[in-house]
């Protein structure tokens, strides 16, 4: 974990670059629903990808929950899998303020929607800034009123060394709603992350 | 006397990316502060010309020290440079009596534009 871990400018620079991302991912959010989202700074944490299941146990198990992954392919190896995870009910909210039908093919098509604006937006944003560009394979609605979660994600992270967890929680005017974002990247994309990320660094 | 300029980022790239992009003919003394209390402490014990505003930030956010230096009747230019490029925020803070409002991460011309408009440099 030594050499994968990162130095505190290098995580500052990752902060700031992901605050950036991520108010275009809320504009876009706020342009979508038609309202205000509130920004707050995101807690980011690097952690082992195999953790990653255990730490979502207590806040997801026994839950209606949602798990939406998007993989990512950009130059130089940087690559990876974006997770977002939400509670259901939050779900519901937002499908019913975008006027979706309330059952289950508009559920899945909701959440890609969602899914795209927040991620999509959030990952060109991020490669931007990183001077990448990436590509997306469709995204896939893994779990979905479903108990297996836990399950499910462990699978999910099985395929990759670390994650980097983003909590986000976007506050919109008339109600909260919390989802999780986890993006996940083999070692060597994390080595070539830092490398970016110290260029980035030095032009400063 | 040159001017005192404050940058007030929780970021430390975002506060040396706001110092690099300031135009070289900018005659002023640079001091930080990490988030909007400490902007706030600053700001109440010195002679600071402008502020370069961050909105996001913990302790206390852009918009909660942009009502304070209006409350108090600081004289201050606020130039916010902020990530939440939202219509509404960007209406709240002009409205809050910012100057102007930069999109981040910051452009040196685009900054530049903007001190010359209010006579900076």
């Amino acid at each position: 974990m030594t050499e994968m871990s990162f130095t505190e400018e290098q995580r500052d620079c990752l902060q700031e670059l992901i605050n950036v991302a991520m108010g275009l991912a809320s504009d876009k959010l706020a342009r979508f629903l038609n309202t205000f989202v509130h920004l707050q700074v995101p807690a980011i944490g690097l952690v082992n990808a195999a953790d990653i299941p255990e730490q979502f146990r207590g806040q997801y198990q026994g839950l209606n929950s949602s798990m939406i992954s998007l993989g990512f392919f950009g130059d130089g190896g940087l690559r990876g899998e974006t997770i977002l995870l939400y509670q259901l009910d939050n779900a519901g909210k937002i499908s019913a303020l975008l006027g979706y039908d309330d059952d289950a093919t508009s559920e899945t098509e909701m959440l890609t929607d969602i899914s795209s604006i927040l991620t999509t937006t959030f990952l060109n944003g991020l490669a931007e800034q990183l001077d990448n560009s990436f590509s997306y394979a469709a995204p896939r609605v893994i779990s979905s009123r479903d108990n297996d979660f836990i399950s499910k994600l462990e699978q999910t992270a099985f395929h990759w060394q670390l994650a980097l967890k983003v909590d986000i929680r976007y506050e919109l005017t008339d109600y909260s709603f919390d989802c999780n974002m986890i993006l996940l990247i083999p070692g060597e994309a994390v080595l070539k992350l830092k490398t970016i990320l110290d260029n980035v660094l030095a032009e400063f | 006397m040159a001017l005192t300029a404050l940058i007030c980022d929780d970021s430390l790239l975002a506060r040396n990316q706001m110092k690099k992009s300031l135009p070289a003919s900018f005659d002023a003394e640079i001091v930080t502060a990490t988030n909007g209390m400490e902007a706030l402490a600053v700001l109440r014990n010195q002679e600071i010309g402008v502020v370069f505003l961050d909105l996001t930030m913990p302790e206390l956010d852009g918009v909660g020290v942009l009502e304070a230096i209006k409350a108090e009747k600081m004289d201050v230019f606020v130039i916010v440079v902020s990530a939440d490029i939202q219509p509404e925020m960007q209406k709240r803070v002009m409205d809050l009596g910012a100057l102007a409002f930069i999109q981040k991460p910051v452009n040196a011309d685009k900054l530049g534009a903007v001190m010359r408009q209010y006579g900076l440099i």
